[in-house]
């Protein structure tokens, strides 16, 4: 009993959700519009937690995902207040991105900081950067070219183009973990660091480019959210790292060794996304959303962690 | 013997089928200290694990004090005033000296506060009673040497539990990682326990240190109790003949003298932690053993040759190479395999294929990019066959193998990309009779294909029978090479004591 719940427990509570939404909100809640509605307003999140997933293969954590997003979103806005093309703000944002998670990846491997705390303090340092640059105002208005915004309000064959935008994280990522050296690699770091070490694994610079890459799923994020609301604000991306952690807690519980699987981290996204779309639909209140998101977490991660200490 | 307070009798235990203890005796009397030898695999760690609650022989008894005891948990073994010394102490690093000898019981107190001043004052008496007055009380442990955390350990023996007190101290190798003033304190620290009327059981390698402090060795020898005599009468060479049994007694089949190829592997000068002014030549289709009693030096050799090293060059088929990591090692055409299988060696929750093919991705991989899983399986498949694993097939977890199909496994991985040499550490430990006689015969057939081995062991019937050459490490230096056909079980054993003469 408890190692099926151990085994299928999430993906029990994925459908319970499902269905529960379904029964309650019979008009609203299971129609293509909602649906697709529901994948465009967690495209930013499962962005984050597609990039959170090849940190998480090694075993760390990136806590600095949020401010990252927000900062990305203050400096396309800063361009574009210049007078820059859409191309250079873009470019500009994404760069932050990179050199930010860079920052924290060469802390964790060449200074030997502990994730958890290199990129604590990177979440400040970037915060405060995001403020100090946008002088603590929401940036919007015509500065933002429609040409910016009018992006995330399109649709390309149907599909919001936030979307296709995080379906294609979605397959450059899976590519990346599941079927190339490198995200081999990461996983053996993850599964055993020294083994992996004496394998000819080069540990160093494998984590620093991780970081990297998950400051650079950031910045993708704080793009998107900046189109999608033609504006950048310093505290837009505020949510968006316990949700992309959780994501990927919630997919770590239904992989076979209990690892992050890039795959599994979109149903941990998709199981947010539908409770905070449906929740909302309910009129729960905000609070009360959290508190049952919070414990839908903690119950997918302790059936799992019980069905693991009963079998060993 | 009436009147001893440990007395053990007849001691029997078998794991899985393999004899670990046969027929093991000893007394061990108030006031006294008895050195407890033996080879590699003698049965010396049965013996304590028995002692100290964690094993429960198979037959035989133990008493105390004249009564037969049952230890049956660590718990017990404590309740009856047996204490364990050995390298990893269970000390807290962060916490003061004064807070580890009082650990675990009430800290001297006032309305509820913790009373430092006397706590401190304590500690300090305690440690002054067995004459150590070089250590604070105030000092961080971490600070501290590993022989001054024994020396803390000793101390706060005598602080736990007045209903239990320490009256017999199993020291295991306790002087392995200490340095020469830090074994003298140990030994007056001993003397002190010896006048307080507690038993010491001494294990260790060391021949001098034990003719020095011990009152009687007794010597452990495939599982029994083979010699038990007074110090004053043992001798350095009638103790080694004792361990070995075997003074002219044929030794092994030496392995067949193969054709010395080219130097693949040549090192100059190396200076890594724990070894000093290292030069070797390793020969295409030979395989070169390194010996040494505990922390002597080979234990560090793949940490000196993978990245470790201070000083020294490595060169590799003649050409001189910077290896600054093992990736750096494997590029150049070695191969690993770390002593520890578990925390070195796999990644237990992949499977085979996975395992064998990680220092070997970019060769395997499409685009040198991207994984090509059908080449993994290939290559596993390919390889256990070589290597005879036992295994459902290549995508088998590791972790469900056997501890010698695990390293089999690593075995597996290491010729998988046809090195130029390959450095083994304790290759065949933990590791079942029939899997090890695969891995002999398969590594003869690499060295016979050209390949040089490097094997480092404590095995010495491992070394003999498998090594055409034996260096013997002595304090951190590599003080000989010696071709096996020199050699006896006794010769070796000796030469590591540094008694050449003893064979």
């Amino acid at each position: 009993m408890l190692a099926f719940a151990r085994r299928y427990g999430t993906w029990i509570g994925m459908g319970v959700v499902f269905v529960y939404f379904w029964i309650h909100l019979p008009d609203t809640f299971v129609t293509s519009r909602n649906l697709m509605n529901i994948t465009q307003q967690m495209s930013m999140l499962a962005v984050v937690a597609f990039t959170m997933t090849i940190v998480m293969a090694m075993g760390d954590f990136d806590l600095s995902v949020g401010s990252m997003a927000s900062l990305a979103g203050v400096v396309a806005a800063l361009v574009f207040v210049a007078g820059g093309p859409s191309w250079l703000a873009i470019a500009a944002a994404l760069a932050a991105g990179l050199v930010g998670g860079a920052i924290n990846g060469f802390l964790v491997s060449y200074v030997g900081i502990m994730p958890f705390i290199a990129t604590l303090g990177a979440l400040t340092v970037l915060s405060g950067l995001a403020f100090r640059l946008s002088g603590g105002k929401t940036i919007f208005g015509s500065a933002i070219p429609s040409s910016f915004s009018g992006f995330a309000r399109g649709a390309t064959f149907a599909a919001p183009n936030l979307t296709l935008v995080a379906l294609g994280a979605l397959v450059v990522i899976h590519v990346v973990l599941e079927h190339s050296v490198y995200g081999r690699r990461l996983y053996a770091i993850g599964g055993n660091a020294e083994a992996a070490r004496l394998a000819g694994v080069r540990i160093k610079p494998l984590r620093m480019s991780a970081f990297a890459l998950s400051g650079l799923g950031a910045a993708v994020a704080g793009l998107m959210y900046a189109s999608r609301v033609a504006s950048a604000n310093p505290t837009q991306g505020a949510g968006l790292m316990l949700d992309a952690i959780a994501a990927v807690f919630l997919g770590m519980t239904m992989s076979d060794e209990g690892q992050p699987r890039v795959i599994f981290t979109l149903a941990g996204v998709l199981i947010l996304g539908m409770l905070g779309n449906g929740l909302t639909q309910m009129n729960v209140d905000s609070y009360v959303r959290d508190m049952i998101t919070g414990s839908i977490i903690i119950a997918a991660v302790a059936s799992s962690s019980l069905g693991r200490a009963r079998e060993g | 013997m009436a009147g001893a307070l440990l007395s053990i009798s007849h001691l029997r235990k078998a794991y899985a089928g393999a004899t670990a203890l046969k027929d093991a005796s000893l007394d061990l009397h108030a006031g006294e200290t008895v050195a407890l030898m033996g080879e590699n695999g003698a049965g010396k760690s049965t013996l304590i694990k028995i002692l100290a609650g964690a094993v429960s022989p198979d037959g035989g008894e133990v008493h105390l004090e004249g009564r037969a005891v049952r230890l049956a948990s660590p718990r017990q073994a404590h309740q009856h005033g047996l204490r364990f010394i050995h390298q990893e102490l269970n000390v807290v690093a962060t916490l003061s000296v004064a807070e580890n000898i009082f650990l675990g019981r009430a800290y001297p107190g006032r309305f509820g506060l913790v009373d430092w001043r006397r706590l401190h004052a304590h500690a300090a008496a305690c440690l002054a009673s067995l004459g150590v007055s070089h250590i604070a009380p105030t000092a961080r442990v971490s600070r501290l040497s590993v022989g001054d955390r024994m020396l803390i350990r000793i101390a706060a023996a005598f602080l736990e539990d007045a209903s239990a007190p320490a009256r017999i101290f199993v020291m295991d190798e306790p002087t392995a990682a200490l340095a020469g003033e830090e074994s003298q304190r140990l030994f007056r620290v001993i003397a002190e326990l010896k006048r307080r009327q507690c038993g010491i059981l001494y294990v260790s390698h060391r021949l001098d240190e034990v003719l020095a402090i011990a009152d009687r060795i007794v010597v452990l020898r495939d599982g029994e109790s083979r010699a038990n005599l007074p110090a004053a009468q043992a001798t350095k060479r009638a103790l080694i003949e004792a361990m070995t049994g075997r003074e002219n007694a044929e030794a092994p089949p030496p392995a067949a003298a193969p054709a010395r190829g080219d130097v693949v592997l040549a090192v100059a000068g190396l200076e890594a932690p724990g070894l000093r002014e290292l030069s070797f030549d390793l020969h295409a289709g030979e395989i070169l053993g390194f010996v040494g009693l505990a922390g002597a030096g080979p234990e560090h050799l793949l940490k000196a040759l993978t990245g470790g090293a201070a000083a020294g060059t490595i060169a590799i088929g003649g050409a001189v190479v910077r290896l600054r990591e093992p990736a750096d090692a494997w590029r150049a055409g070695l191969a690993l395999a770390p002593r520890e299988r578990r925390s070195e060696g796999l990644l237990l929750t992949q499977d085979i294929a996975a395992n064998v093919a990680l220092p070997h991705l970019r060769r395997l991989s499409r685009l040198r990019t991207f994984l090509n899983r059908s080449a993994e399986r290939a290559q596993a498949i390919d390889m256990g066959v070589r290597v005879k694993l036992k295994a459902s097939g290549p995508r088998q977890k590791t972790r469900t193998l056997s501890g010698g199909n695990q390293q089999k496994v690593m075995f597996a991985r290491a010729v998988a990309g046809a090195p130029r040499a390959l450095l083994l550490d304790e290759p065949t430990r933990g590791v079942d009779v029939g899997a090890k006689f695969d891995i002999y015969a398969l590594l003869r057939e690499l060295a016979a294909t050209g390949a040089g081995i490097l094997v480092v062991s404590s095995d010495h019937e491992e070394v003999l029978g498998l090594c055409s050459r034996v260096g013997i490490f002595r304090g951190g230096r590599l003080v000989e090479i010696v071709a096996n056909e020199d050699l006896t079980p006794h010769a070796l054993l000796a030469r590591c004591y540094g008694e050449p003469r003893g064979g």
